[in-house]
């Protein structure tokens, strides 16, 4: 728990743990269906209504409630970002460290296939994932992992590879403990920090990746509230209507500012340079 | 082995692999290429019609074949035929990666022009209001993604200023300078934005180490002036890691910002990118996403042996 | 600010840098959002090549502004008493673009083309009527038919019966180089980007008061608007209602609505279950409020449509089974059907195709979910949902389908027996087939509306499809850009007549 004041004394990392706490809150109450109103009805009698006490956040072409929708799409993106990182959070850690700890030819083959995926621009590469498997939000949670997956491999072979030749896991090896748990007891313990701080980035990442192909009209179909699509339908009536513009956009900003401002403080928080300079 | 040796030898291997991959993610797309070229009308041909079309452009072989095929063109510049657009691919890749690479270079000019005095000014007066307010700019800056940038600047054009950005014909650089810096000034900022908090940042960062280094501290208490340290000996040192930086960036931009192409109509590399997939074109998916392949490959090579070139830690580095 | 207001004035230095430019050469910049999908005028079907082929190809006849039919290549033509046989006499002057005449023969080589099932002509059935092709001179054509054949002439007006040189048919460059006849020679094309058109001197419709068109493919449409405004397009092809309603909000732009025979549909697939029951797609059509549809994601802009849309056929929509929404009935219909508690199907739309697809489905979703039927939406890329279409491999489709001047001609290729795209109607019966038939024999215009009207009521009671709405065609244009009339068809050949100030 001193960590967590520490992250909290910590200025830009309060900031993000506020905003990422309350969205945490709006999107827990939109996939729990706690909107102020249904986010998929259609109210024919106020379409394309101005931001009001009945709609707060206005509504959009067919009258549907954009608070409500943007409530449900915050939902959606954490989830995509959670899922897709934690896949690529999970794969990559196991090619790392089974790349780190068995060398040769196993290194070899995966850390070539990782650069292979690195050739492609993020965007690219779930372009192409997209289009074989068709859009949808599964698709995305997929793609993002794929492209996150190459840099979590990285962010824990690095490290790995350095741990394995210290002292201490030989000294462990020499005492007969078992490989599995010399991996998991030393090696992961001394990747915490390096993976905490990529989670948090790579979730910042995975948002804005997440709306883009929606954005696209290559992630979350329609009526389905999904902030790139809400953005893409914005397009041809943001003179009009301004509100369709403004809310999901100032969302996506604040979603991902708050990641990043997060990964700053863990950063810090980790790095003991500035630990010093903190305590 | 020598890091710089190892490095180039790796570009072909990597390069291969790339190719294989691509090759194979195209055939994995669902659909068949000839009705994804021929839409309604493909309902209308017969089989006998399919079949020389399919020989017509080389769909009728097996995998390994069309491969071979593709890798014995690609080693003599040839990468095949588009189907939609039914001119070479690296023609059409000819025509759109002037605009792609001006938009990069124009992008990062931005960044540029704005990241590292910012960033040095930042440096300057560390952790005083006016260097908290040029982070807080560079973090919103860094989370607002490009398409937002370019919707929330229509926006602001279209309502503000009764005004749009011009995004009819694209006007190329050599026909009207000026009219093409119009065109592009929009999107390039778009895609500067975040490049520019980047820059921002990292110049800070790096500026900030520099300055509390020994030779600098010295170089200070002899007397030297505040103006004269920065600019002789802290800001070039400083500037490895921005080159670091806006090396990778670039070589992002190359492979087309699919998105802000799209939003600002214009035809460079990743819009032709973005419709080849959508319409199933293999021939023109293969050779674009090969191309931006080895743009990015190439960009980072350089940047690392740069990189290497400046840092002779790493030149010598094992792994 | 400072930077926004730097911005704004680049480019609106940039912008009149590109207004004030000499107009030397007068050249109509035109925008237009869908680009044409190959050149072949016999097998594409596309609106979007139709557009861009009508300015480069030229049929026999051509269909003006109030869908009557005029001369094209063919000066006049007449109809033997009987309607067997049809004559045409060709325009001497015609040429195509290379100088060579337009002759008997190449019309003779070109419906030959086109009724030869390998080519795939996309009308092959409208003439499929036609026994044999006679060229007593190189100016006249004789068709004789199978029979009585009046709804054939309207058949013809189509750039899917375009005249091409028979030399060209031989060499099989036909699709490959563009040689037609038209107002317009093809300069260069670069699909999805652009395309440049010269005035063809020669032309024999007469001259054009500029020089040529540039064609630019922008595929947002917001993009063609602000391509307008900047001046940097004099005329734009539009479809989108919601960007066509921002145009007149310009002083120096104009908009022009043209109603037009194109018809928004819910297509149902009476192949599959639940929908092969006449009282669960009678249920559908009371379930919908076709207006409000209109209105949400047209923004109004268009008129509620039976089957026939062309103005000479027209009958009062509310005439119609169940054109009234009436949810009660839709209720009572599922019931008796057995589908008391509704059932679940997917229904398919492609992006941008038409722009309202997406809102259509959404609305048609959120109408049908009041009764119990529970839509899930497939937004498709436009080949795949074209590929699904034609396969008929759907539940429900949300189309915008191409209307034509004569019922018979729009219709027979889905509600006759042999139909050639029967399987994307996926409904036939003795009384659609018999009435068509009839359609296409009788040449009393009274008793031909009486069939169809016939046809018309049959249609929307059996309601394989569910006829919602046609919109406008709409095209904008800067000030100085004159004499432009729209056609219900959504033609751009008008574009011949335009003047430009200056």
């Amino acid at each position: 728990m001193s960590f967590l004041r520490a992250l909290l004394r910590h200025s830009s990392g309060r900031i993000g743990a506020i905003i990422i706490a309350v969205f945490a809150v709006a999107a827990i109450l939109g996939l729990a269906g706690l909107t102020p109103h249904d986010p998929l009805a259609q109210d024919r009698l106020a379409r394309l209504q101005a931001p009001g006490a009945r709609y707060w956040m206005g509504t959009d072409l067919f009258g549907r409630d954009i608070l409500s929708r943007l409530m449900v799409g915050i939902g959606q993106s954490f989830a995509v970002a959670l899922l897709s990182v934690g896949l690529a959070t999970s794969v990559g850690t196991v090619l790392g460290l089974t790349a780190a700890w068995f060398g040769r030819l196993w290194d070899g083959a995966v850390m070539r296939a990782m650069d292979v995926l690195l050739s492609f621009p993020a965007i690219l590469l779930a372009l192409l994932i997209v289009a074989i498997m068709g859009p949808g939000l599964v698709t995305s949670v997929v793609a993002i992992a794929i492209v996150y997956t190459p840099i979590f491999t990285r962010v824990v072979r690095g490290p790995a590879l350095s741990l394995k030749t210290r002292s201490f896991v030989d000294a462990a090896r020499t005492f007969g403990s078992s490989r599995r748990y010399i991996l998991t007891r030393h090696l992961l313990a001394n990747l915490v920090a390096p993976l905490t701080v990529q989670i948090t980035l790579a979730l910042a990442w995975a948002l804005l990746t997440e709306a883009a192909l929606s954005f696209l009209g290559l992630g979350a179909q329609p009526p389905n509230p999904s902030l790139g699509l809400m953005l893409s339908d914005s397009r041809n009536l943001m003179e009009s209507a301004p509100w369709m513009l403004v809310f999901p956009a100032l969302v996506i900003m604040l979603a991902v500012l708050g990641f990043n401002l997060l990964g700053d403080a863990l950063r810090d928080l980790f790095d003991p340079r500035t630990r010093r300079a903190l305590a | 082995m020598n890091y710089v040796l190892r490095r180039l030898l790796m570009f072909p291997l990597v390069m291969l692999g790339v190719s294989v991959f691509v090759f194979v993610a195209i055939r994995l797309v669902p659909g068949d290429a000839i009705t994804a070229m021929l839409g309604t009308e493909s309902g209308l041909l017969t089989p006998a019609q399919r079949e020389s079309l399919a020989a017509y452009f080389g769909l009728d072989q097996n995998w390994a074949v069309q491969y071979w095929r593709w890798l014995g063109g690609l080693v003599q510049g040839d990468l095949g035929l588009s189907v939609t657009y039914g001119q070479p691919v690296s023609q059409i890749i000819a025509e759109r990666f002037p605009l792609t690479l001006e938009l990069a270079l124009l992008s990062m000019v931005i960044a540029l022009l704005i990241g590292l005095p910012a960033g040095v000014f930042a440096a300057t007066r560390a952790e005083r209001p006016s260097d908290l307010i040029v982070r807080v700019f560079a973090m919103i800056g860094q989370s607002t993604p490009n398409f937002v940038v370019a919707l929330l600047a229509i926006y602001v054009l279209s309502v503000g200023f009764g005004t749009l950005p011009t995004m009819g014909r694209f006007v190329p650089l050599t026909e009207d300078p000026l009219g093409n810096l119009a065109q592009l000034i929009l999107p390039a900022l778009a895609l500067g934005t975040a490049f520019a908090a980047a820059v921002t940042r990292i110049a800070r960062a790096a500026m900030l180490d520099i300055l509390s280094e020994d030779y600098v501290r010295t170089a200070r208490s002899k007397g030297f002036s505040q103006g004269y340290v920065i600019w002789r000996h802290a800001l070039p040192n400083a500037l490895i890691p921005v080159v670091t930086l806006s090396g990778v960036e670039f070589g992002y931009l190359l492979g087309g910002a699919v998105i802000v192409e799209q939003i600002f109509a214009l035809p460079g590399v990743g819009r032709v990118v973005l419709d080849a997939i959508l319409q199933r074109d293999y021939a023109l998916v293969q050779g674009v996403v090969l191309f931006i392949a080895f743009n990015f490959l190439l960009v980072n090579l350089l940047v690392d042996l740069a990189y290497a070139a400046l840092d002779p830690r790493i030149r010598y580095g094992a792994s | 600010m400072t930077i926004a207001r730097t911005l704004v004035s680049t480019i609106a230095i940039g912008a009149s840098l590109g207004l004030s430019a000499p107009l030397a050469a007068q050249t109509l910049n035109v925008a237009w959002s869908q680009d044409a999908t190959g050149l072949d005028p016999h097998t594409q079907t596309a609106f979007a090549s139709i557009r861009l082929l009508e300015l480069l190809y030229e049929p026999l006849v051509r269909l003006g502004p109030d869908l009557e039919i005029q001369p094209a290549l063919a000066e006049s033509w007449e109809f033997s008493d009987d309607a067997t046989t049809l004559t045409f006499n060709l325009d001497p002057e015609a040429t195509f673009h290379d100088g060579s005449p337009v002759t008997a023969g190449d019309v003779k080589a070109s419906f030959e083309r086109i009724l030869d099932e390998a080519t795939g002509a996309s009308a092959r059935a409208n003439y499929a009527s036609i026994t044999s092709i006679e060229t007593p001179d190189d100016h006249t054509v004789v068709f004789q038919l199978d029979g009585p054949n009046v709804p054939i002439l309207n058949g013809m007006a189509s750039v899917n019966a375009a005249i091409v040189p028979a030399k060209a048919i031989e060499a099989g460059t036909v699709g490959t180089e563009v040689m037609g006849s038209g107002p317009f020679t093809l300069e260069q094309r670069t699909p999805n980007a652009n395309a440049s058109l010269a005035v063809f001197e020669d032309w024999h419709g007469g001259d054009i008061a500029y020089d040529g068109i540039d064609i630019s493919v922008l595929p947002d449409e917001t993009a063609i608007l602000a391509a307008l405004r900047a001046g940097q397009a004099d005329f734009a092809f539009l479809s989108d209602p919601l960007v066509a309603t921002l145009v007149p909000r310009d002083e120096g732009l104009t908009l022009n609505a043209a109603p037009t025979l194109d018809y928004h549909v819910l297509q149902l697939n009476a192949s599959r279950e639940p929908m092969g029951e006449l009282k669960v797609r009678q249920a559908i059509s009371c379930a919908l409020d076709r207006q409000d549809i209109l209105d949400a994601a047209l923004l109004g802009e268009g008129e509620v449509t039976g089957p026939l849309t062309s103005p000479a056929y027209r009958n009062d929509p509310f005439s119609l089974f169940c054109y009234e929404q009436d949810q009660e009935r839709a209720r009572q219909l599922l019931a008796e059907a057995g589908y008391e508690d509704g059932f679940s199907a997917t229904i398919m739309a492609a992006n941008g195709e038409p722009p309202t697809a997406a809102a259509e489905a959404q609305l048609i979703q959120s109408q049908l979910a009041e009764v119990g039927i529970d839509l899930s939406i497939e937004m498709q890329e436009m080949n795949v949902y074209v590929d699904s279409w034609l396969a008929g491999d759907f539940d429900m489709a949300v189309a915008l389908n191409g209307g034509r001047a004569d019922p018979y001609t729009m219709y027979n290729r889905y509600w006759t027996k042999d139909g050639n795209l029967q399987n994307v109607a996926n409904y036939i019966d003795d009384t659609l087939d018999t009435l068509m038939q009839e359609g296409r024999v009788e040449t009393d215009e009274e008793a031909r509306k009486e069939i169809f009207a016939e046809f018309e009521r049959h249609l929307a009671e059996m309601a394989p499809w569910v006829w919602l709405y046609t919109g406008y065609t709409y095209t904008a244009q800067r000030e100085g850009v004159q004499g432009f009339e729209a056609t219900p068809t959504g033609s751009l050949f008008g574009l011949v007549d335009v003047t430009l100030a200056e």
